[in-house]
């Protein structure tokens, strides 16, 4: 039950509902506030039932006696013949023997109206303190004072009729003040029900902001105040046309409800925001004042973070330090300021900061020294871990080139031995193994070197395509011998490239190595080269004479063939070789298979052209 | 016609004392792998050499003050005594050929050796038919030494151990004759006038055949491969003749 009534009240509608109703709600009270005062209803009568015991009546006698100290001033000041005056009320008054009345001059017949009476006599009220306690106890007629006697009551007629005026108004009041108060009680608990259920939703217990709560709170409370300002000033010129009882009383009361409604929506969305701010805890953290506040703080934080340097006791003095010379710096700034103004002794500071600046750098380059030293010891460490790796490599190398030199020997002492047959073909066999290990070492301690990047280099320019023409000179008995026809086309002029000459010959070699033992008999083997603006790309195509079932990472990989079984020459390194000399003679060798289409790619950057 | 029947009697007359003189040359195999060491006496024993062994490089100087040796092979890593400070030790005092003979194969590695005073340089695993090559070739010229003063003539142009006969029209390798055509011969003769010159195929070309080369760097470069198969122990480690890759070629001026 609990569950629905939630889900029930959390959904939109229901709260746009209660929304708009809190609106057309405090319109209604500003309404219904702007009828009572057209209609001058005297909120008196709601307490005060009794129109002789009213404030209001007290007025009236208020009035009536200002009326008669009025007239008094008159006669006593122009010496005119005896005035009467045409007043609601009935008074006799007695000023030494002169007596002016407009009703009787006996004090019984104004007695008779007990409710109504009141009697000064030498200017003092002496009879009516019971009728109206808060009727004035003076008349105020400065030296006839003494001489003055005043009775005055209101006639049982005017009375019956003020008091009939009265209780209709007190229904009135009785009437406006309920309804006021119901539209307020209902404005009051919807609101209440609104600013719970505000950022809440019937799928789940979370707070949710919609688009007006970015504003910052600042904004929102801003926003709040020019609106409730606005209103107040539509409402006091509303206030003052006064056009009661006319037709454009409707439209006035239209008019105002409406731009109530309005602004208290308005009003209303930026209360909610303020209130879900509120909920959420961040009524004063997302405010501008905050956000900026915040900013600089974390800026000043930032400065005096220690955090980044905690790890590092060297870098943690550093920074330490530089605190506390700022902090006493500016310390003796401030001291020195102060003294200056005040006492001689302003130099003081002075030779202070002189000493606090020698400490200061004296211990920065102390520290500075010991983090060069430690950054040197790693530089060293690094040295002497990639000298190693060479000697590593070197070393391994060696011990694995001694045993094979003795086997080498041997196998070609053996072979020149006579021998049965069988075994003079094992010996055959063992000859060309051993010739293949070496092969192998020898590619795998060039590789090794080349990785380590401890390769010897000797880069000059030269020209790639006279290299290449060199490389097929050089290859050509294995060209003839594979029956593989070359295709080459290379450009007329030089193609200068930097590079080291020996390394590059040998990628040369590997990669057409490479093509002429893969390449399907009877195809054509393509070697090109062409410059392109500031490159040039030397390519090597062959038709496989086997299925390429790898990719092209596979065949760089090292000690990867492309057929296992095909062939039992070379160290399956030609390739990795091949790759780790172009990238040390800053070149970029790629590989690409389309089908039964093997190609190699050799890019390098082009030096200019020389005849 | 001449100039064949010099070359063959040339060829005749050297060859001959060669042979001769195989038999009293003693040969000192230094390495500290005996296996290494026994492999080698026994290679260059069936070559018709006389064979010494010494497995470290005080061993190495110690036999070569008692005996008469023509020739060493030296390995760089041994212990006690390392095979460079051995060469620079024998270099105080004897000039015979030294070959250095190293599992160090780096290029760095030959210069070291090759500057240090050594005649030779083979880098392990060797090839066994190369290094008695080697071994002959120097042997050849250093036992020719002191005849070469006789033999050569005005008209000869020797760099190295390479020597070309401008008038009888034969090369001699450390005194050994290898016939070439009359191109190569030619190229040789541009490349030996000015040893340590790299020079491009294009102006191969030009200074040998006198026209403008024109697309014909590929003659060239097939003539001085066959020179090199014709001259070189291991062509493909040319020793005399270099391949500057993408630049041109030289003779190496040692």
């Amino acid at each position: 039950m609990g569950t629905k009534l939630r889900s029930f009240s959390t959904k939109t509608w229901v709260k746009a509902l209660a929304f708009i109703l809190v609106a057309v709600a405090i319109a209604g009270i500003t309404v219904k506030l702007q009828q009572f005062s057209y209609q001058e209803i005297n909120p008196e009568s709601l307490v005060v039932a009794e129109y002789a015991k009213s404030a209001t009546f007290t007025r009236e006698e208020n009035s009536a006696r200002n009326t008669i100290e009025e007239f008094i001033r008159e006669i006593t000041n122009s010496s005119k013949a005896a005035i009467t005056m045409d007043v609601p009320f009935n008074y006799y008054l007695q000023i030494g023997e002169q007596s002016y009345s407009n009703w009787s001059d006996k004090k019984a017949d104004y007695e008779a109206l007990t409710t109504s009476f009141f009697g000064y006599e030498n200017g003092k009220l002496i009879y009516g303190s019971a009728n109206n306690p808060m009727s004035g106890d003076y008349l105020n007629a400065d030296s006839l004072a003494d001489i003055l006697t005043l009775y005055l009551a209101f006639p049982a007629s005017f009375m019956s009729e003020q008091q009939a005026e009265w209780d209709k108004m007190h229904l009135e009041m009785i009437d406006f003040v309920i309804s006021i108060l119901v539209l307020a009680g209902v404005t009051l608990l919807l609101l209440f029900y609104l600013f719970w259920a505000t950022g809440r939703r019937p799928e789940d217990k979370e707070l949710h902001l919609n688009v007006i709560d970015q504003l910052y709170t600042e904004f929102s409370l801003g926003a709040l105040g020019l609106l409730v300002l606005a209103w107040l000033a539509v409402a006091g010129n509303l206030f003052y046309i006064q056009q009661s009882g006319s037709s454009i009383e409707l439209v006035l009361y239209l008019l105002f409800g409406g731009a109530t409604f309005l602004i208290a929506s308005v009003c209303g969305l930026f209360l909610l925001s303020l209130v879900r701010k509120i909920k959420g805890k961040r009524f004063f953290k997302h405010t501008l004042c905050y956000t900026i506040l915040a900013k600089i703080g974390d800026f000043f934080k930032s400065l005096f973070d220690e955090r980044a340097f905690a790890k590092y006791p060297l870098t943690k003095t550093l920074f330490y330090r530089q605190q506390v010379f700022i902090g006493t710096s500016f310390l003796m700034v401030l001291t020195f300021v102060v003294l200056f103004i005040s006492t001689p002794l302003f130099f003081f500071p002075f030779f202070l900061e002189l000493v606090i600046c020698y400490w200061y750098i004296k211990g920065n380059n102390k520290t500075f020294e010991e983090i060069n030293k430690g950054f040197n010891a790693s530089i060293e460490e690094q040295m002497k871990a990639e000298r190693m790796k060479v000697a590593l490599v070197t070393n391994v190398s060696h011990d694995l080139k001694t045993p094979l030199t003795s086997i080498i020997s041997y196998v070609d002492l053996l072979a020149k031995e006579e021998l049965p047959e069988t075994a003079t073909d094992y010996v055959r066999i063992l000859g060309e193994k051993s010739a293949r290990l070496k092969t192998i070492v020898a590619d795998l301690f060039e590789l090794a070197k080349a990785s380590s990047g401890s390769l010897h280099l000797d880069l000059e320019e030269l020209d790639l395509k006279k290299l290449i023409e060199q490389t097929l000179v050089e290859m050509e008995d294995k060209i003839e011998l594979s029956g593989l026809q070359l295709r080459i086309s290379l450009p007329e002029q030089a193609v200068m490239i930097r590079g080291d000459g020996k390394k590059l010959y040998r990628v040369l070699q590997n990669i057409l190595d490479n093509a002429l033992k893969y390449a399907l008999p009877g195809t054509r083997v393509y070697v090109e080269l062409e410059e392109q603006q500031n490159k040039v790309l030397a390519v090597i195509k062959n038709t496989a004479g086997y299925e390429m079932n790898f990719s092209k990472e596979d065949i760089m990989q090292r000690f990867n063939r492309g057929d296992q079984a095909r062939s039992s020459e070379g160290s399956g390194l030609g390739l990795s070789i091949a790759e780790s000399f172009t990238n040390v003679c800053g070149g970029y060798l790629d590989v690409s298979i389309d089908g039964d289409l093997f190609k190699v790619s050799l890019n390098f950057d082009r030096v200019g052209i020389v005849g | 016609m001449d100039y064949i029947i010099n070359t063959w009697q040339t060829m005749f007359v050297l060859g001959f004392e060669g042979r001769k003189r195989v038999e009293n040359v003693q040969i000192l195999v230094v390495d500290d792998d005996k296996e290494i060491a026994r492999a080698l006496a026994v290679l260059l024993r069936s070559e018709g050499y006389q064979v010494l062994l010494a497995y470290d490089g005080l061993e190495a100087l110690d036999m070569l003050i008692t005996e008469d040796v023509k020739l060493l092979l030296l390995d760089i890593m041994m212990p006690r005594l390392d095979g460079l400070s051995t060469l620079l030790k024998i270099r105080e005092t004897k000039n015979i050929p030294i070959i250095m003979l190293s599992a160090k194969s780096e290029d760095s590695d030959k210069i070291l050796g090759l500057s240090m005073g050594a005649d030779d340089y083979i880098s392990k695993p060797y090839n066994p038919a190369e290094l008695v090559a080697r071994v002959r070739s120097l042997l050849r010229r250093y036992l020719r030494l002191g005849t070469i003063a006789e033999v050569s003539e005005v008209s000869s142009l020797c760099v190295s151990g390479l020597c070309l006969e401008l008038e009888k029209k034969y090369l001699s390798i450390d005194g050994e004759v290898v016939r070439l055509t009359a191109t190569e011969f030619k190229i040789m003769e541009l490349l030996m006038s000015n040893p340590g010159i790299v020079f491009s195929a294009e102006r191969i070309y030009e200074k040998v055949w006198q026209e403008t080369a024109y697309m014909v760097e590929n003659t060239v470069m097939v003539h001085i491969r066959r020179i090199r198969e014709k001259i070189e122990i291991n062509p493909r480690e040319p020793k005399y003749l270099k391949v500057v890759w993408g630049i041109g070629y030289k003779i190496e001026k040692l």
